[in-house]
């Protein structure tokens, strides 16, 4: 399959170069670091994040307009945050002109849809002014995370110190230093239904796009996809907010996201093409024709 | 012996309305008819079973210059209606809301009247899309003003035109304080544009006071010194905000106010038989038409002690702070009177915001059914909204809207005009005919007796 990592201009292995963000990142802290330079450094004047809820580990998208917000919304919640639902306040009641935001692949594909047919939301395409992806292979509903940790790991979720998946596993670590490994295939009953027909991995659409996966703990694969994108790398590099590494000498490499990314497309057209003839008349749209 | 001649559409001004004239033959109007023909909303209606949150909101779409008006009034009238106070931050962002929506009001005015006016010193009228100077940057600075107005409203409303921000209790958001000093920013900037523009704006005016002669069509129309001077009287409740019935003192009188039907009040069936076809745009109605006014006003008459009254920045000058230029000119000239009242008064209330305080009421009541009103100074003069709620759902709704107040005071303003000024006139008025075109008529007893039109 040609092009599944999406265009981009350059690709690195990286993590940040401040102890601080690397001291609850979910791994090398790109996306709170890059945020925390573009604030400094007046490219954005405030950025959405996935910000602490109400209940543990339920993200609420906050406008994080300092370095502490920032922090305050490290690491990944294994749930959704509706960020983009927060972008036109952003731009209102937060009197944001340079606004970054953080989201998923289809949260990147909300924003450039938004940019392009602005209905609703008036004033807010210029103001876009970063837009960090993720990677993502699906997400999980609120009561999903709830049952996995409290029910498959028996931990008390708000004990939980961690979440991460990797090397094909779910992993839960809690304040107390237990660590539970939960395999996969059990955790996919679990995922939305919507994430099943998402043909992007690594966030496409994103300006830069940032993910564990093809990088060695600790660290992150950073893919710098436009004009805008490598601009605001540069800067940030040459500031020393990142250590970087080509990503052609590190371990498993673009091997491995390249990989994965086959997975998710191949499994999801799949989904979609199972759904053209999903019952009569009840056929659902293919989303990318 | 008198002719009958009709303007339709009237131009320049926002919805549908039109002019029958009665006019001497010295083409003086004798008695004019000012109504408009722009369908009937039924928003009164729709809002009948619907919550107390949704009324506000449908009551804005009636328009989409006084959206705010509309939104607030509506919102007030419903806390009216519950007797619910709301937080003292939640009021100031109101009342920037409201100016923000005033100056860019008064600046759209201003791209809507210059065709009407000469440049001082010339015999040329103004083309406000003109590429040439000074009409280019003068264009540019009205632009500009309209922009500041709008993102001040997008800020303090969530919205420019159909803002989101206003519930009933208060405001779902305050203000960062970052957007408090954008919001600053904006409205100093502003301030210095508006001077500059009502300066300008106000030496254009007193230009045209002096003028014997305009020219229309090719054809040079004496001005009479009197243009647009009524006896009617002046209805403003605030000099910037409004006053509802939850207020100590309210400054609006529901015992005072009555309705009439327009069959009423207007002119009966006519045949038009003076008839101009170099008018601009397109010549005046053919003559031989039938026009019939008291059956196709498409608004209601109200009346504030037994008399259609005027409203807007001459009332609300009149009133408030001794302003004493009558007919059109003075109309105009206290619109742009307002444009730096509005900036003070938004920098005022920035000044007392505090970005942290609480903006939703503690307690929200659902509402027992009484009567509660709102009036709303809008750019163009009194709206008052009036509203019963009870157990969170609207029973009753009605919306008295600045320009339907001014639709049977201008027509007595056009006695004494000539007909080809008749319009001009009008635009003193600055009316937005479909926020105006209401039909619910309340009798002596209270009951709505507009049944006729409907048949």
């Amino acid at each position: 399959m040609a092009n599944e990592l999406g265009n981009y201009k350059t690709c690195v292995s990286a993590r940040s170069t401040d102890k601080e963000i690397l001291k609850c990142s979910q791994d090398g802290g790109i996306v709170t670091q890059l945020f925390a330079f573009a604030l400094e450094e007046g490219i954005i004047d405030g950025a959405i994040v996935a910000g602490p809820g109400e209940e543990p580990w339920r993200p609420q998208p906050m406008v994080a307009m300092s370095k502490d917000e920032l922090l305050a919304a490290r690491g990944t919640k294994y749930n959704i945050s509706p960020n983009v639902s927060f972008i036109k306040e952003a731009t209102r009641s937060f009197g944001l002109d340079k606004v970054g935001i953080v989201g998923t692949p289809c949260q990147m594909q909300a924003i450039r849809k938004g940019m392009l047919y602005p209905f609703g939301w008036r004033d807010v395409p210029d103001k876009i002014a970063l837009a960090l992806g993720i990677f993502c292979m699906e997400n999980f509903p609120y009561q999903s995370i709830v049952q996995l940790v409290e029910d498959h790991a028996g931990q008390k979720l708000e004990n939980v110190s961690k979440m991460n998946i990797g090397k094909g596993k779910f992993w839960v670590y809690t304040d107390r230093g237990a660590v539970v490994d939960l395999p996969l295939k059990v955790t996919h009953k679990y995922e939305q239904p919507g994430c099943h027909v998402c043909l992007d991995y690594v966030a496409n659409l994103a300006d830069i796009s940032t993910g564990s996966v093809g990088s060695p703990d600790g660290w992150s694969t950073v893919f710098v996809r436009n004009a805008k994108g490598e601009t605001v790398w540069t800067k940030a590099v040459a500031a020393g907010c990142f250590e970087t590494k080509p990503i052609e000498q590190v371990k498993p490499g673009l091997e491995l996201v390249t990989k994965l990314a086959n997975e998710k497309i191949t499994k999801n057209q799949k989904t979609i093409a199972g759904r053209a003839s999903f019952g009569a008349g009840k056929a659902l749209r293919n989303p990318y024709i | 012996m008198s002719k009958v001649v009709e303007i339709s559409p009237t131009t320049r001004h926002e919805g549908h309305s039109k002019l029958v004239l009665k006019v001497n033959e010295e083409g003086i109007v004798e008695r004019g008819d000012w109504c408009s023909i722009t369908p009937v909303r039924g928003v009164e209606k729709l809002a009948v079973g619907k919550t107390m949150e949704q009324v506000p909101k449908i009551a804005s779409r009636v328009c989409g210059i006084c959206p705010i008006a509309h939104t607030l009034a509506g919102t007030e009238a419903m806390e009216a209606s519950i007797g619910c106070d709301i937080p003292d931050d939640a009021k100031l962002l109101r009342i920037i809301l409201q100016c923000a929506n005033r100056v860019h009001s008064i600046a759209l005015h201003n791209i809507l009247i210059l065709p009407d006016f000469y440049l001082p010193g010339t015999e040329t009228k103004i083309n406000p899309f003109s590429p040439e100077e000074p009409v280019r940057s003068v264009a540019k600075r009205i632009q500009r003003i309209r922009e500041i107005g709008q993102t001040i409203g997008e800020i303090a409303g969530g919205e420019a035109i159909h803002p989101s921000n206003t519930r009933v209790g208060g405001m779902y958001l305050n203000v960062s304080p970052r957007a408090k000093s954008k919001m600053y920013d904006l409205a100093k900037e502003g301030l210095v544009l508006a001077r500059d523009q009502m300066e300008l704006m106000l030496a254009i005016i007193k230009n045209m006071q002096k003028r014997d002669f305009i020219d229309v069509a090719g054809k040079k129309i004496a001005v009479p010194k009197e243009l647009g001077y009524h006896n009617q009287g002046y209805m403003a409740v605030d000099p910037v905000y409004g006053s509802t019935s939850l207020d100590e003192c309210p400054r609006w009188d529901l015992s005072r106010f009555m309705e009439t039907r327009p069959w009423d009040w207007y002119m009966g069936e006519m045949t038009v038989d003076l008839e101009d076809k170099s008018y601009p745009v397109g010549g005046t109605t053919k003559a031989g038409t039938v026009v019939n006014p008291q059956m196709e006003a498409c608004t209601g008459v109200p009346m504030y002690d037994g008399q259609p009254v005027e409203v807007g920045p001459r009332a609300r000058l009149v009133t408030f702070k001794n302003f004493d230029e009558k007919g059109t000119w003075g109309q105009h000239a206290a619109r742009q009177l307002e444009y730096t009242d509005s900036f003070y008064a938004m920098i005022r209330a920035l000044d007392e915001l505090d970005p942290s305080g609480s903006v939703l009421a503690d307690e929200i009541p659902q509402g027992d059914g009484s009567l509660g009103w709102a009036a709303n100074e809008a750019p163009r003069g009194t709206d008052v909204h009036l509203a019963r709620v009870k157990d969170g759902r609207v029973q009753y709704y009605s919306m008295l809207v600045p320009t339907t107040w001014n639709f049977p005071t201008c027509s007595r303003a056009l006695t004494g005009a000539p007909w080809q000024l008749a319009e001009l006139v009008v635009r003193g008025y600055d009316p937005c005919v479909s926020c105006a075109t209401h039909m619910i008529v309340i009798d002596d007893d209270k009951r709505i007796v507009a049944q006729k039109l409907i048949q």
